[in-house]
Order: C-alpha cells, then structure tokens, then sequence
C-alpha cells in the first residue's frame, strides 16, 4: 500500500476489517456525532437524519474493504453520509433544480450576531425547502465548490450556482419574517 | 464576494456541529449491528441447505438411473437373484442338470441311445427350458410371492428327476449290454 493517512483509530479500522462488532461499535462512538450533524443538516429531521446516519456506518462497515486510507476515515466515512442521505432525499423526490426563474440581486443587510440568534439561523436553515438546503449546505459547511455539487446532484453547474443564490434569499426572507433583526 | 449572511455561517460552523441524536441512538445501534451480522450467517445457512438439497438431488437422480438402468442389464434373473439361499439352491440344481446333461452326452457317444430316444430327449428338454422361461417370466411380474418360488424348485426337482430316471435307465441297459457281452464271448 501507498502512503497511508494516519488515523488515530487506526487499530479499531483493523479490526473492523476483521467484522469485529466490538471494533465497529467503537467507530461509530468516535464518530457519531459529526455524521449526525452532517445528516441532520442533509436531510432536516431527527428521526430521519439518525436511521440514514446509522445506516452509512453499517453500509461503511460492509465496504470497509474499500476505504484504502488515502483519506482520513472520517472523511471516507462522510462522503457515505452524504451519499446515503442524498439517497433519502431522492425517496423524497427533493428537486434540485427549477428552471426558467430570474434571480433578484440581493440587498446586502448588515447583520451582527448572538448564540442565541445562530440558534434560530441553524432552525431556519433547517425549514428551508430541501433543493434549497442541501445546496446551500453543501456549499457552505461541507466545502463542496458548485462543480463538485453539480456532479454529486446531477445538476448543471448554473443550476447548482442558481440554486445557492436562491436558497440564500429563501432564508433572508424567512429570518427577516422572524424578525431576527429586531435584536439588533 | 462574500456577503454577510455566509460570513456569519462561516464563522459560526462550530454552531453547526453541536446537535446530538435523540436519547437511546447507542442501544439502536447496537442492535442494529447485531441484526447487521446475523444475515451472513443466515446466509451460510441457507447456503448449506442449498448444498444438501443439490447432493440430496443428485443421489436420487444416480439412485433413479440405476433403478433404470439395472433391469435391462439383469436380463439373467433367475431364482439366485431372490436371496443367497435360493442362489445356492439353484446352483446346486444348475450344477446337477449340466453333469446329467453331459453324462448322457457320453452315453450318447457310446451308442446306447437310439435316434427315436433322442428325439423324444431333445423334445422333453425344450418344453423344460419353455417351462423355465415361463417361470422366469412369472418371477419378474412376482420376484416375492411363495408360490412362483415353489413352482421353481419343483421345475428344477421334477428336472433332474427326469435326467437321473433316463440316467438311470442307460446305466442299466450298459449294464445289461456289458453282461451280454461277456456271455458272448
């Protein structure tokens, strides 16, 4: 094997390899958290986001095989996340796309901000319509750039660019109605 | 490029980070885990079952084939075939009718059976092998039932009764013929 990133749980990895259940119920105490927060981000729910992230950790455990440690396994590990949970949204029949729609230019608002006030920015991020969250997640907290977006969704690279640009005036427009802004 | 809205997201991520599962999200796991690992062993199971019923398939068929195939090549099924007993039974008998046959084959050779004695014996001996034959045919439709067997040993007794009775008599009339002889000379 080539250069092998070096993971901390590498000895729990090896083992996993070998099916110990033990190993594999490690894994997922080391990483359920930051999967969930990925999950819950994707697709929106509780409920929903923890049956797609414990079942990435046991699709992630039958293809174990095929994580050659070029990455950290964290990563290899949220790229399954976020497959899986776009599988979800599919079943949803989430559209990422929407055709034909001029996008206003947007009016820039200052904003400052409390904990308190995130907290209701992370809730109305979480109510945005689904092709708008995803995209604007993917784009903004899991690093995707809008080509990588356009492949992993089967969109255009315009369309995914549209799309953010939508959804950033989707959750203006909601937080404005909160009247978040009052605070300030 | 940046506006305020990502600015603040992006400052903020750690705030993305920090959502928990509901209550119990562990134990879910776990059983899932275990459920996750029974099915190959299931698996293995049923492909153990798959197996059998292949071997178990192909012992019948070989089973099958040789029920098939035997009786054409046992066309020779005589008495013998029913139990080893009968076996010895019939080539005691066998046995005996070939050294009586052959006994009257020399005495053939030393002229003491006339043409007319030896059509009458030709003729005897075919309705015995008829009679054989349709014993034998008896036996195949009813290879168990007592009275076919009777049948066979009696055809066999009442055989060599015959051969031993002309046997018999030929010996006499050497006898007979030798005395004679002597007389004459």
């Amino acid at each position: 094997m080539e250069t092998q990133y070096p993971n901390i749980h590498h000895d729990a990895i090896e083992r996993c390899r070998k099916g110990d259940t033990q190993a594999q119920f490690e894994l997922y105490k080391l990483y359920y958290k930051p999967m969930y927060n990925v999950c819950l981000r994707m697709v929106g729910n509780a409920v929903e986001a923890e049956d797609v992230m414990q079942e990435a950790f046991l699709k992630a455990f039958t293809k174990i095989d095929s994580y050659e440690g070029k990455v950290s396994f964290g990563a290899w590990l949220k790229k399954i996340v976020i497959n899986r949970s776009l599988d979800q949204l599919k079943k949803r029949k989430v559209k990422f796309e929407e055709l034909n729609e001029k996008i206003p230019d947007e009016e820039p608002v200052g904003l400052e901000i409390s904990e308190i006030q995130m907290e209701q920015l992370k809730k109305a991020i979480q109510r945005l319509p689904d092709g708008y969250r995803v995209v604007l997640n993917l784009y903004l907290l899991e690093g995707y750039d809008h080509e990588e977006i356009s492949q992993i969704l089967g969109i255009t690279n315009v369309s995914s660019r549209s799309q953010y640009l939508r959804a950033k005036l989707k959750l203006r427009e909601m937080l404005h109605k909160e009247e978040l802004f009052e605070y300030n | 490029m940046k506006d305020e809205l990502e600015r603040l997201i992006l400052n903020n991520q750690h705030s993305f980070q920090n959502e928990e599962p509901l209550e119990g999200h562990f134990e879910r796991f776990e059983a899932r885990l275990q459920k996750a690992s029974k099915p190959t062993r299931k698996f293995d199971f049923q492909m153990v079952l798959k197996v059998a019923a292949i071997v178990v398939f192909a012992l019948l068929v070989v089973n099958q084939a040789r029920i098939w195939l035997t009786p054409e090549k046992k066309e020779t099924l005589s008495l013998g075939s029913i139990s080893p007993e009968y076996r010895e039974v019939e080539f005691y008998y066998t046995n005996a009718i070939q050294t009586d046959i052959k006994q009257l084959a020399v005495f053939e050779k030393e002229g003491l059976i006339t043409e007319s004695e030896q059509k009458m014996m030709l003729k005897e001996q075919k309705e015995f092998d008829q009679m054989y034959q349709k014993l034998i045919e008896d036996l195949k439709a009813n290879p168990d039932d007592e009275r076919v067997i009777n049948a066979m040993l009696e055809y066999y007794q009442s055989r060599m009764n015959v051969l031993s009775l002309v046997i018999n008599k030929l010996k006499e009339v050497k006898q007979h013929k030798r005395l004679h002889n002597e007389i004459n000379i």
